[in-house]
């Protein structure tokens, strides 16, 4: 086959063609110029190849990898921590296991009066009667139902909202709520329990406050 | 931070992988690192540091920075050698990486390549040296994909089928852009007079 100089590119593609072009290229010296600067393209490209000594750049990779290391295992440690429970789960577990023990133990049952019968020895004014119990009751009624209208007010938002902090609200609304039941439980059998009382008015508050974090942080959002 | 007891513990680890091999085999050396071995780091480095080096200081122009990429690029091995299977060899791995962060380090320096001046004009035929010059003159002219995978296999010595895995290209795409990158540095050596 006779080749000529547009077949160039072709014969430079297809090795096959190359003796051909270069039958041509020693009759033609533009062709026999090309072929020669494509061969010494690839002859000379290997020494573009850049070497030099660098003694330090070893150390200061495994430095940065020895401190990536050190990094990988503190996130870990902060992970784990992280994942473990938080500290309002800790305050409610501890307020559920001291409840426990106190209605298991029942330490006020050796000095507790009988109700409407004031030990002799002590004036009757410093002693839980019914009308005090009574009024303290009805506080107690008035407050649970502002809290009841709180909850209302938020429901919605906190029912439907699929987020992680909405589910972590109604968690511990419902954490609230169970320890707050129990200890109404227990607050019915012993009526004259004082710390009872206060156990459950700090329940109470905390689903108060629960709730009132919660409504403004959708109001925010 | 990195203490001096560590460091000393860098530069023994270093001495010892200057002597042999620890682990002789793709999977050994990829267990290895898997596990956070220092020393299989280094073995990797030691295999393929000078490559790397080369491969960086052509997409960067600079030494520091060539230097700089290689080491984000082991960083970035150490933090990745999970998601790596061994689809492919660690070194083609890694070429793939430090392109991607040679090209990141130029774009966040946003650093200007000198103005591309005329081309050399001292290349005669005889002239070894100034065709060396005009060559790597004419490389930063060309496309860039061209001009990576001419680096990849004229100057890298790579196959086409590393340099397609390395690229995420078919074979045949790294031969036609060899022969692409080839045709625009004659013509761009052509232009200079004889």
């Amino acid at each position: 086959m006779i080749l000529h100089c547009s077949d160039l590119d072709r014969a430079l593609s297809t090795p096959d063609l190359m003796p051909e072009m270069r039958a041509h290229a020693q009759q033609c010296e533009a062709c026999a110029w090309q072929l020669h600067v494509w061969s010494e393209i690839s002859r000379v490209a290997p020494e573009l190849h850049r070497e030099w000594e660098s003694p330090l750049l070893w150390q200061r990779i495994a430095a940065g990898l020895l401190a990536e290391k050190q990094a990988a295992e503190k996130r870990a440690v902060e992970t784990r921590l992280s994942k473990a429970m938080p500290a309002w789960r800790w305050a409610l577990c501890t307020a559920a296991v001291a409840l426990l023990a106190v209605a298991l133990f029942q330490p006020w049952r050796s000095w507790r009066p009988r109700a409407n019968q004031p030990r002799a020895n002590q004036p009757a004014g410093d002693l839980m009667t019914e009308a005090a119990l009574q009024e303290v009751r009805q506080t107690e009624v008035a407050y649970v139902r502002s809290i009841a209208k709180l909850a209302a007010l938020a429901a919605s938002g906190l029912q439907q909202s699929p987020s992680p902090l909405a589910a972590a609200y109604r968690e511990k609304l419902l954490l609230l709520d169970s320890a707050i039941a129990d200890l109404q439980a227990n607050v019915e059998n012993n009526r004259y329990n004082t710390y009872l009382e206060t156990e459950l008015a700090g329940l109470y508050r905390a689903k108060q406050k629960t709730l009132q974090d919660w409504i403004q942080n959708a109001n925010r959002n | 931070m990195v203490g001096a007891s560590e460091l000393a513990l860098i530069n023994r680890l270093q001495l010892l992988g200057q002597t042999e091999a620890e682990y002789k085999t793709e999977a050994e050396l990829l267990a290895a690192c898997r596990r956070r071995d220092i020393r299989a780091f280094e073995q990797v480095y030691l295999a393929h540091g000078p490559r790397l080096k080369s491969m960086a200081y052509h997409i960067l122009g600079s030494r520091p920075d060539a230097e700089d990429a290689v080491q984000e690029t082991f960083l970035k091995l150490y933090r990745g050698i999970h998601g790596f299977h061994g689809q492919s060899s660690i070194g083609t791995w890694l070429c793939r990486i430090l392109i991607n962060t040679a090209y990141d380090v130029a774009r966040k320096r946003q650093r200007e390549r000198a103005p591309v001046g005329p081309l050399v004009e001292s290349v005669a035929r005889q002239n070894h040296l100034a065709l060396n010059v005009a060559l790597d003159d004419a490389l930063r002219r060309i496309h860039p994909k061209h001009r990576m995978v001419f680096l990849l296999f004229e100057v890298e010595g790579l196959r086409h089928a590393e340099i397609a895995a390395i690229l995420e290209v078919p074979e045949g795409t790294s031969k036609a852009w060899l022969f692409e990158a080839k045709k625009e540095l004659k013509q761009l050596l052509m232009e200079i007079p004889r």
